[in-house]
């Protein structure tokens, strides 16, 4: 009984720190709000750990991430024609009280707390949202993780070996 | 000169909306700089409503606080 209150108090402070913290790398991309890639980018910074290790088994960091989030933009733009050499993206002034997430970001704190439902024993890990955003097909998480050579198979393999280490 | 280029099909769905997307985000920004630009120049929350099509108001919701924040 204690320890379930212990990991649901676990639990506040890691989605208290998640979600300023995704709000955050969106505005340093410049983005108002924070889709799913910028929820990847903030489990990295977690103190826990666990997102970055899952990272640093498949070889790659959060930098190789954002750049890999920045490049698949780039290939895009470039793909209608247009430069990304002459779009300069600056950081956004957030105008906002509350994050608000795009509607990737809430999708994937949904599904977060679905995953963590059938989860209950272990505390809430940036590995927890690698692994919601390692089913994610379609869009910039995935197009990034694509860019970066890191085959869907094998961020799942190293997520569930993070995990078990938490069993 | 920008080179000229088809528009990805949108048989390539895929590449369809990767371009949709990156499009979208770098017209915010450029939305964005162009106001606080047409701010800085005197323009008022009309003008600017005007030329980007929508209300006067939607226009200062937007961008009103987001300047504020940037002047301090």
């Amino acid at each position: 009984m204690f320890n379930r209150i212990k990991l649901r108090l676990n639990e506040m402070k890691t989605i208290n720190q998640l979600i300023p913290g995704a709000d955050a790398q969106a505005n340093a991309l410049g983005e108002e709000t924070a889709g799913a890639e910028h929820y990847v980018l903030a489990a990295l910074e977690l103190e826990e750990g666990s997102a970055k290790r899952v990272f640093a088994a498949l070889n790659i960091n959060a930098e190789n991430y954002r750049d890999a989030i920045n490049k698949q933009y780039d290939q895009a733009l470039d793909a209608v024609g247009i430069d990304a050499e002459t779009v300069s993206i600056e950081p956004v002034t957030s105008k906002k009280l509350l994050p608000v997430s795009h509607p990737s970001g809430r999708q994937l704190m949904k599904s977060l707390h679905a995953l963590k439902k059938n989860d209950k024993d272990r505390p809430l890990l940036g590995a927890h949202v690698l692994a919601v955003a390692a089913e994610i097909k379609h869009g910039v998480v995935a197009r990034a993780f694509k860019e970066l050579n890191i085959e869907p198979s094998d961020l799942k393999n190293a997520i569930q070996h993070e995990l078990k280490a938490h069993q | 000169m920008t080179k000229p280029k088809l528009l990805p099909t949108p048989n390539d769905p895929e590449k369809a909306l990767a371009a949709v997307v990156a499009l979208r985000r770098t017209a915010d920004q450029l939305e964005r700089k162009a106001v606080r630009q047409a701010v800085s120049q005197g323009w008022s929350w009309s003008e600017i409503a005007e030329a980007l099509g929508v209300t006067k108001q939607a226009a200062h919701k937007k961008h009103a606080a987001s300047l504020k924040k940037t002047k301090k």
